[in-house]
């Protein structure tokens, strides 16, 4: 594992999750993990573009599946390492958004979360429209109703990941 | 090499890998850019020149030759009738291959990836086992697509030349992070910059194995290129018959990583460089950019032009009379090419179908971390100068342990838009190369092959005997 990687790890740790990535629920929950965990100001250094299914990344990608394939053989470098107190403190704010215990239904809440603030950060729609919001993931097929999408922005901002 | 006249065209440009490349008047302005020009000034194979002599062609060939392949591929994405391109989107396609590379750092990889190096000290037991902090908190180097946006959108050269910011900002979607959210543009288009079979690869394996003398990265592109395909929903992928084409293209790539691309000399020098920069970096030293911020800062300013290979060989140069005794052997083994002496190289291929079963190159760098200090301490060299490095996990498709075919079909995955697709003869849609079971790349997708290394940077008058002594000690140590 390189610095990058470990800071992954270390991230997924903080936030109480499983390191898994056997399945694309795991996969998707681990990508929307990371991209919320930047959004709170933990640097991780991933760049996202918009998917099939929302912000995604094949960096990231390509990192899991090495951080996988060490820890499997035994070799998690992340032991010994810490991440830094501001950091630290950025993940205690929102590890609450990832207590869901449904596998699926937290990949679903995190997709939506991810994408509702992945649109509004780069200014493909106002926060203060979210029918706009809706419409785009529903070009996407995305079931999300403008209900789901106003309780997503709540909830973004209660966690501090929107700007003012 | 196809040579050939085209209507539209201002002007051709020969390659030596794709013969005659047509430049469009747009195109032509980007080239003679200061931000374009850099790109003569990175070595595309960064330091394996010290390998391989000939392997000195730079970023600025690479990035004509993938506008070439472009401009293939949207000749038959537009034939097939499937995917329809206006005049505006092939010509953003066009520039968007033309300036993919455009974000690269000196030396490549080399640089861009400083924040990712683990130095010995912190590897090695015997210090603080608990607390080693790493700082997320300030902004890492960003990747070469991001900073290929920020120079595309910034560099007034650039933007003048392209027409203005919405031009810019519409091509710089197309190779950088923020891609298109749908509409503007074919996404499976755009993956042609990105996936396993991406025009950036297809590129490069030709062109390195022709600058390095090597082989194995001989591909059939033309092949390849003939039997692409789009489906009804718009999906690219190749005809059954060129199956064995994208398997080869695949091991290609494989061997070429193992042969060229993870050469003992090029990687242990790369590493050593990357070690001395940062370490330099974290002592404040030759004005190395210490964050994200500053490369931003650096990159959109008219400093841009001098963040080439030689601001790296400037800052070499400048180690090389440091105070510290280290960064000094470090800056030399670099200046006078004498590479860091591999000590042990454990290589395996591991199934990611059976985790758990700790393999000799887990065993081997467990044994450096526990031994090292001492090993140090015994021959007197400075634990520093120990290089403990591993080559990434290295697969024939780009996902090794892969989803289930049923999961693949039922989730449209990401992950499976970025693998080789193949039309099986009678069936509309293209299923992923891994996917069909007589593919050699779905027998071996579980499998990857990673190198586990140690070197020394040593140059005693004793250098030989050291270094042999070195060896016998360590020799048994990928043993449990």
């Amino acid at each position: 594992m390189d610095r990058q990687q470990i800071g992954v790890k270390l991230t997924v740790d903080g936030l109480n999750l499983p390191f898994n990535i056997d399945f694309f629920m795991d996969r998707l929950i681990m990508q929307k993990t990371v991209y919320l965990a930047q959004a709170a100001g933990v640097n991780l250094g991933y760049f996202y573009h918009w998917y099939l299914h929302g912000p995604y990344s094949p960096s990231l990608t390509r990192d899991e599946y090495s951080i996988d394939a060490d820890v499997a053989a035994g070799l998690d470098d992340s032991k010994g390492w810490k991440l830094d107190e501001s950091s630290s403190r950025r993940l205690d704010g929102i590890r609450t958004i990832f207590s869901e215990a449904d596998r699926d239904k937290l990949a679903r809440k995190l997709e939506l979360l991810a994408s509702v603030h992945f649109l509004i950060d780069r200014k493909q729609a106002s926060k203060a429209d979210p029918s706009r919001i809706t419409a785009t993931l529903r070009q996407f097929n995305k079931p999300f109703s403008e209900e789901d999408v106003k309780n997503a922005i709540g909830e973004l901002a209660r966690y501090g990941l929107l700007a003012a | 090499m196809a040579s050939s006249r085209r209507e539209g065209s201002e002007k051709i440009v020969v390659d030596s890998i794709h013969g005659d490349v047509h430049l469009t008047e747009c195109e032509l302005k980007i080239i003679d850019t200061g931000s374009f020009q850099r790109l003569r000034n990175l070595k595309q194979l960064a330091m394996s020149q010290m390998a391989y002599p000939n392997a000195t062609h730079t970023r600025f060939a690479h990035s004509i030759g993938v506008l070439a392949i472009m401009e293939r591929i949207t000749k038959i994405a537009k034939e097939s009738g499937q995917i329809k391109l206006t005049k505006n989107q092939e010509e953003n396609l066009r520039l968007a291959a033309l300036l993919h590379d455009i974000g690269h750092y000196p030396y490549s990889h080399l640089m861009e990836r400083i924040d990712n190096v683990k130095l010995i000290e912190e590897q090695a037991e015997g210090v603080e086992e608990v607390g080693k902090a790493l700082d997320r908190s300030g902004i890492p180097y960003p990747e070469h697509d991001l900073v290929g946006t920020y120079i595309v959108t910034m560099q007034s050269d650039l933007v003048d030349a392209l027409g203005g910011k919405k031009r810019a900002n519409a091509v710089a979607n197309l190779f950088g992070p923020k891609r298109p959210t749908g509409s503007e543009i074919s996404l499976q288009l755009s993956m042609l910059v990105h996936s396993s079979l991406d025009m950036d690869r297809l590129d490069y394996l030709l062109r390195d194995s022709q600058a390095t003398g090597v082989p194995y990265g001989q591909i059939d592109i033309n092949y390849l290129l003939n039997n692409l395909k789009v489906s009804p929903s718009g999906r690219v992928g190749i005809s059954e018959k060129a199956m064995p084409a994208a398997e080869q293209f695949l091991l290609a790539r494989f061997f070429m990583h193992r042969t060229v691309y993870y050469h003992k000399t090029t990687f242990g020098i790369e590493e050593v460089c990357r070690q001395l920069l940062r370490r330099l970096r974290d002592q404040g030293k030759y004005e190395i950019p210490k964050d994200g911020n500053k490369i931003r800062s650096l990159v959109t300013s008219e400093a841009l032009g001098t963040f080439t290979d030689a601001y790296v060989d400037q800052v070499i140069q400048k180690a090389v009379n440091d105070n510290d005794r280290v960064i000094q052997a470090l800056a030399k083994s670099i200046q006078k090419r004498r590479p860091p002496k591999l000590l042990a190289e454990v290589n395996v291929l591991v199934s990611s179908e059976e985790p758990g079963r700790p393999h000799k190159g887990t065993i081997f760098t467990l044994n450096c971390r526990h031994k090292l200090r001492q090993l140090a301490d015994d021959f007197n060299i400075p634990l520093q100068q120990f290089i403990l490095c591993e080559t990434p996990p290295l697969r024939l498709e780009k996902r090794g342990r892969m989803i289930a075919v049923e999961e693949a079909k039922s989730a449209n995955l990401n992950e499976e838009e970025e693998l080789i697709k193949v039309f099986v003869r009678g069936e509309e849609e293209p299923k992923s190369l891994v996917e069909i079971p007589f593919s050699l790349v779905s027998r071996c997708a579980g499998l990857f092959f990673q190198s586990f290394r140690l070197y020394v940077v040593y140059e005693g008058e004793d250098k030989d005997s050291i270094i042999t002594r070195l060896r016998e000690t360590i020799k048994d140590w990928d043993k449990g």
